[in-house]
């Protein structure tokens, strides 16, 4: 590519910053935090942690009673999955609606996906009953690195959880590269 | 784990936290996929894991951050209060392999009557460093 084009493209994805990964409106928890999630939660990674499950003791910490774990977070507000055609689907949990902006990546070459980093802030734990939402925008894209696997670009996007009162409960930063598979190092 | 909550005086900068090895199975794969309500079929079927150039079922990222956490919380017990954590994602974990997490405390400080302390973690398996990364916790003084 020339300067010039690169610059362009470059263009193109500072265009992408702010954008909205998803639908474009929030995503609101199908339900509510509860403890029965929270307990096949706990009992799935063997986390004995009293304030996740037991009343009468997470009563007596400063939490004040029964709060979900804190990395919980992503899991309340994910879609609820169609099972019927996820094979079909690549793996998505449901239909995609309208085009990703990250299309303009795939179209460039940068077809692979991998994760690299995830980052939580917590600003509260929650509690049953809460109501989740959350957003999510491409925060960073950055310039063509060369890696391993191949010449791409990291996507950062950062999803902001508010609860029913419209507080942010939590942030989380997500990472990725997108990066051509031809191009290994 | 440590059910008492633990003493935040007595913590130190270079202290470890103790080793959390989980033996890591099918089951524990897929149980913590379907936990995290995450239903992408390379976390629970291996033919189409196979069809995706993967050896096998791996486990999910969502399951990756809540080992972290319970490492920590194991540790830090339950008036701790996770405020932050940041990990680095490296190699898969799956079935059949032995994932340990090992960290220590980088620093720590008060304000007021609330303790914050800095943790350094990573866990390891077969094929390298899956996961690396930091958290910051608080605690009651």
């Amino acid at each position: 590519m020339s300067a010039d084009d690169d610059d362009a493209f470059r263009s193109r994805l500072n265009a992408l910053i702010g954008m909205s990964v998803g639908s474009g409106s929030p995503s609101v928890a199908p339900d509510p935090v509860n403890l029965p999630m929270i307990r096949h939660w706990a009992a799935a990674f063997e986390d004995r942690n009293p304030v996740y499950t037991d009343a009468e003791y997470a009563a007596s910490t400063r939490f004040g009673g029964i709060v979900s774990p804190p990395l919980m977070l992503q899991t309340w507000t994910m879609a609820t999955v169609e099972i019927t055609g996820i094979r079909e689907r690549g793996g998505s949990p449901v239909a995609a609606t309208g085009t990703s902006p990250l299309s303009v990546l795939d179209d460039a070459g940068f077809v692979g996906t991998l994760a690299s980093n995830s980052e939580f802030e917590v600003e509260r734990y929650l509690r049953p009953g809460d109501v989740i939402s959350a957003t999510t925008v491409i925060e960073s894209i950055s310039d063509e690195k060369q890696t391993r696997i191949g010449r791409g670009h990291f996507v950062t996007w950062v999803t902001t959880y508010i609860d029913a009162r419209g507080d942010v409960v939590g942030r989380q930063r997500f990472r990725i590269l997108k990066f051509n598979p031809a191009t290994s190092s | 784990m440590n059910i008492r909550p633990l003493d935040w005086a007595s913590i130190r900068v270079g202290d470890e936290l103790p080793a959390l090895v989980i033996d890591v199975t099918a089951t524990v794969i897929v149980a913590g996929a379907i936990a995290t309500r995450d239903f992408m079929p390379v976390h629970h079927d291996r033919d189409y894991a196979n069809a995706q150039g993967a050896p096998d079922i791996f486990m999910n990222i969502l399951s990756d951050t809540a080992y972290c956490s319970r490492f920590l919380t194991d540790w830090a017990g339950p008036e701790a209060m996770i405020r932050r954590i940041a990990i680095r994602l490296g190699a898969p974990v799956f079935p059949g392999s032995v994932l340990t997490y090992t960290g220590e405390v980088t620093a720590t400080s008060q304000v007021g009557d609330e303790g914050t302390v800095e943790v350094a973690f990573r866990a390891e398996n077969d094929l390298g460093e899956h996961v690396s990364g930091t958290a910051t916790m608080t605690l009651p003084v």
